[in-house]
């Protein structure tokens, strides 16, 4: 009996593992893809009409002291400690009384807990960075039937769950930064490997998807060796990158980090196997994080926005919301130290274009 | 005394049976750890170049220092489920100490006295308070978890001086981790098993009254290997915190789990009394071998966590299987 | 006699979660309002469902970790039954429950067949069950119910929040069952004594089986009723529900050890944790500050327990 059940487990163990075996998982998601042409020509926009939600019964809020709680995905995080200073930068000159509170663990249902609290309290404002666009919709539409200003940042919602959705990057640019930087570091014809946090986070998914489509249209040569998963952890980052290192050896090129945590800990995993120069790591990373190998000249770039403005920003825009100065149909909200914001899709804030941090310019930044 | 004793008493056979007398479930992670490396091997024969090789077995060195400690609480009958967010505390300390400008053997010392610190509270609660030591340890995980948040508004510390990056060291071409989990489980393998001391953690666990009959003052006992325990938590800190050059404020999601995965897979009994930290050691090696194993053989990481879950199940019947026969 | 009955756990509990609703309710005007207290209830219902059966498994002295890998596995299965297997809505819902249910089967079986202590029984399906689920969902979620569906998370029946009601039931039936029945009798003589349990005729694998089959049919009901509520399916859903519904239980004066414990115990200290969570939020403390004191009560609430039974149950 006991012989049996180790057996069939064990045997399931492998015959999961060789079915599996054939698939190469990319990480991407499956929706439809929409890269940017290969000379940087803008993509044509299609003009969308408002596609967000409307506050019901909002009182007048303009000119009037606000209330404001920031609900990022997580606290405990470099990257979402920047967007709450640009959140409190903004504050001061906008008279609101923001605080930030999120959930220490990634959980979607505390992150629905919070602002199910914060409704209730009766905040005048609400920003978020979602952990999951479909599931914080409902919390969110009640937030909005009560009246209180919504707008996210970072991660967004179902349109019409919340007003204005602050857009950091476009999906598509994103893909084309990440590809070209890693075309020109590693070669058209270069393979790549990328550390990624997990399955279920919507946005490095979509910029999986946005890559994989670039690269091929663009760079038809390059060679994508295989999407790890490493969570949000620095240290299972670093283990999985060594890992790709030894694995593929000199077949390797670069590596792509697609989250703040784990480009800075596959750049170490390149600094410490003594390839610096051999195998290039692009990615998303914060300039703080990445300082060390840049200024060790091991890493060449890092791709990123500048998450201080998109905090700053989703503020400015829950404040024109409030003050009614951001309407449907507007094509442009004003953003204090950042100037005129485009609307795009229908009600999406765009921030710009990502940003790309080389040794030049990094010493400008402090995040 | 002890269960593992009296098997040692009673097999005289070979000096190889006695060698290996009592290390039942070491042996079982041994040969796992071994037919992966086999048939991984046999697939892509890089998976044993010496550099994957460092890979793996530094991989989760801090997982298996933390393993140790937290094997001798369980051996007492105990459970610690709050080591995860100690270490995340620990971490933050010792990069704040190091980056303000103290010499690195501050900064490499504190998280080991505070960690002794902590748990002795947590052992004060549990052996005089009398509150069960799983309960004292959630209280603990949800205070050390938000303390932390709350104190540092969940900024990461950069800018570590480079002789604090102790974990990136390598003497001999080895990581230096390696040094530590070696090193560490076998001082305190024989230290559990030579030592009156050691023995007498196994006989709180095994049988309370006994040992209370013995004169072993378990209340104390119990304070003293959760102190011991904050000791190896320290050493764990050291290691996670210093590998790169970035500390985050928060630690991987579920390392408590880990690390008591690793005990327990290693042979030690939930139910206190018995089993080795040489065992939680190999667990840990082997989950970082099983990692690296799938991405050699191009496993779909969808399918990761299943795989193992079915092999730590694997392991735990066998393990039950083998003391059933024992018996 | 009567003293000791005073002294009960439950009491000194009752008595911190009467102090705590008076404090926060001086804290905030809008915590004690009926349509605040409602809210939570609908908060805290997943948690619930789940511990209040934890208690039983507790109090026989075992444990049930892969509750939460559980509810993530049948939320991703009613989706993938759904939408990928066409199967009608509710058909998926009665196919979840049933695998949800054999799931806590397979735990009782590996616990009681083959004697593998609970917790490391449950530490092994834990990461079984979540990798199932992650390995089943391919990270798709499956979204855009039938609107009757969301009556069950998002609705009401009588004003009241839906998912309360199937709560209170569950509450209601547990308490009977753990206090009144044969089968509570059982599960309290195998935790105080296995042995003895098994020589006084008690058929206690057949009793822990059906707890622990029963505590993953209340982790499927949970999924169901969070599927709902959120309106999508991921495959990680319920990652720590296991140590919230623990701290419920444990808070509820249910010993670790087996033996003692009742329903209302574990009612009351979900009410403590989630009057904390919504009461200190609303008077303007921040979450990481909330979690730092649902700590402290929890150690701090079993201390004073103990003060008063210096006999100390560890």
């Amino acid at each position: 009996m006991m012989k049996l059940a180790i057996a069939t487990l064990t045997s399931l163990a492998l015959t999961t593992s060789l079915v599996q075996a054939q698939q190469v998982y990319t990480g991407g998601d499956d929706l439809p893809t929409n890269p940017l042409a290969c000379d940087g020509t803008p993509g044509t926009a299609t003009p969308m009409d408002y596609d967000g939600g409307t506050p019901t019964n909002a009182p007048d809020r303009a000119g009037q002291t606000l209330t404001v709680v920031d609900v990022p995905k997580l606290v405990g995080i470099g990257y979402f400690a920047a967007t709450t200073q640009g959140i409190m930068e903004a504050a001061a000159e906008l008279n609101m009384n923001a605080t930030t509170d999120g959930p220490t663990r990634a959980n979607i249902d505390d992150q629905i807990t919070l602002i199910d609290n914060y409704i209730t309290s009766g905040v005048d404002g609400i920003l978020f960075a979602a952990n999951d666009p479909v599931a914080i919709a409902p919390v969110l539409r009640r937030a909005l039937e009560a009246g209180i200003n919504v707008v996210g940042y970072d991660a967004n919602s179902e349109p019409d769950a919340r007003q204005w959705f602050v857009n950091q990057a476009e999906f598509n640019g994103i893909g084309k930064a990440m590809i070209d930087q890693l075309a020109a570091e590693i070669g058209e014809d270069g393979a790549f490997a990328i550390v990624t946090s997990t399955f279920t986070t919507p946005n490095q998914a979509r910029w999986i998807s946005e890559m994989a489509a670039y690269q091929a249209e663009c760079y038809p040569n390059m060679r994508w060796l295989e999407t790890v998963e490493a969570q949000e952890d620095n240290i299972l980052s670093f283990n999985q990158a060594n890992t790709l290192i030894n694995k593929y050896g000199d077949e390797l090129d670069g590596i792509a980090g697609m989250t703040s945590v784990a480009t800075p800990a596959a750049a170490d995993a390149v600094t410490q196997a003594g390839q610096c120069g051999n195998i290039a790591v692009v990615g998303l990373a914060t300039p703080n994080a990445m300082r060390p190998y840049i200024e060790a000249d091991c890493v060449k770039s890092a791709v990123l926005w500048n998450p201080i403005d998109l905090g700053y920003a989703a503020a400015y825009v829950l404040r024109a919301a409030a003050d009614g100065t951001l309407n449907p149909g507007d094509t442009s909200v004003e953003a204090g130290r950042l100037g005129e914001l485009q609307v795009i899709n229908g009600s999406e804030v765009l921030l710009g274009a990502p940003f790309v941090f080389t040794a030049d310019n990094i010493a400008d930044f402090d995040f | 005394m002890t269960a593992e004793a009296q098997t040692l008493g009673r097999r005289e056979q070979s000096w190889f049976g006695r060698l290996f007398a009592g290390y039942g479930q070491e042996i079982i992670i041994l040969g796992a750890i071994l037919l992966l490396f086999v048939v991984v091997w046999s697939i892509n024969p890089r998976f044993i170049s010496p550099n994957n090789l460092n890979t793996i077995f530094s991989g989760n060195a801090y997982i298996a220092v933390a393993a140790i400690g937290m094997s001798m609480v369980i051996i007492t009958g105990n459970i610690d489920v709050s080591v995860g967010a100690l270490i995340g505390v620990l971490a933050t300390i010792a990069g704040t100490i190091a980056v303000s400008g103290y010499p690195v053997w501050v900064a490499w010392t504190a998280p080991i006295l505070i960690g002794i610190a902590v748990n002795f509270l947590v052992g004060v609660l549990v052996a005089y308070a009398r509150i069960p030591s799983i309960v004292v340890t959630l209280g603990m995980l949800s205070i050390l978890r938000g303390g932390l948040i709350s104190v540092t508004g969940g900024a990461w510390i950069s800018n570590l001086p480079p002789e604090f990056l102790l974990a990136q060291q390598r003497p001999l071409g080895i990581p230096a981790p390696i040094y530590f989990m070696v090193g560490l489980t076998i001082l305190a393998a024989f230290w559990m098993r030579y030592s009156a001391f050691g023995r007498s953690i196994y006989a709180v666990g095994g049988n309370p009254e006994a040992a209370r009959a013995a004169g072993i003052p378990i209340e104390r006992r119990i304070v003293q290997v959760f102190m011991i325990h904050g000791a190896f938590a320290g050493l764990a800190t050291i290691l996670f915190a210093t590998q790169l050059q970035v500390i985050q404020s928060t630690v991987p999601p579920n390392l408590e789990l880990t690390v008591i995965t690793a005990s327990v897979i290693g042979g030690v009994s939930i139910l206190g009394g018995s089993g080795t930290v040489i065992g939680s050691t190999l667990a840990a090696i082997l989950f970082a071998a099983i990692g690296s194993a799938l991405i050699f053989v191009g496993i779909s990481a969808y399918w990761l966590r299943a795989v193992i879950g079915l092999l730590i199940l694997a392991t735990v019947l066998a393990d039950m299987a083998r003391r059933r026969q024992a018996k | 006699m009567n003293w000791k009955a005073i002294l009960r756990h439950e009491t000194i509990l009752a008595i911190l979660v009467v102090l705590a609703l008076v404090v926060l309710a001086a804290q905030s005007d809008r915590f004690f309002t009926p349509e605040n207290l409602l809210n939570q209830g609908r908060l805290m219902t997943e948690v619930g469902l789940v511990a209040i059966i934890m208690t039983f498994v507790i109090a026989t002295g075992g444990i049930d970790l892969s509750v939460g890998s559980i509810l993530g596995l049948v939320a991703i299965l009613i989706g993938v039954f759904w939408q990928n297997l066409g199967l009608p809505l509710e058909a998926a819902i009665g196919l979840g429950l049933v695998v949800g249910t054999l799931a806590g089967l397979f735990n009782g079986f590996i616990i009681t067949r083959f004697g593998v202590p609970p917790l490391i029984a449950t530490l092994a399906t834990l990461a079984l069950y979540r990798g199932l689920a992650e390995g089943i969902s391919e990270a798709r979620s499956v979204r855009g119910y039938p609107d009757w569906f969301y009556v069950l998370g998002q609705g009401q029946v009588l004003g009241v929040p839906t998912q309360l009601w199937i709560l209170g039931l569950v509450a209601i039936l547990a308490a009977i069952v753990l206090g009144l029945t044969s089968w509570g009798r059982a599960t309290y003589a195998i935790g105080s004594n296995e042995t003895a349990a098994r020589f006084s005729g008690i058929r206690v694998d057949r009793v822990k089986m059906a707890i622990y089959a029963a505590s993953g049919f209340a982790a499927s009901l949970a999924a169901v009723i969070f599927v709902s509520r959120v309106s999508t399916t991921r495959s990680d859903m319920g990652t720590g529900l296991e140590l919230d519904a623990i701290t419920a239980v444990v808070l509820g004066g249910t010993s670790i050890f087996g033996g003692r414990g009742t329903i209302i115990g574990t009612v009351l200290g979900l009410i403590m944790v989630q009057a904390l969570k919504n009461g200190l939020s609303l008077a303007g403390v921040r979450g990481d500050g909330t979690i730092v004191l649902i700590g402290a009560v929890l150690i701090l609430t079993i201390l004073i327990s103990n003060l008063f039974h210096r006999d100390g149950n560890r």
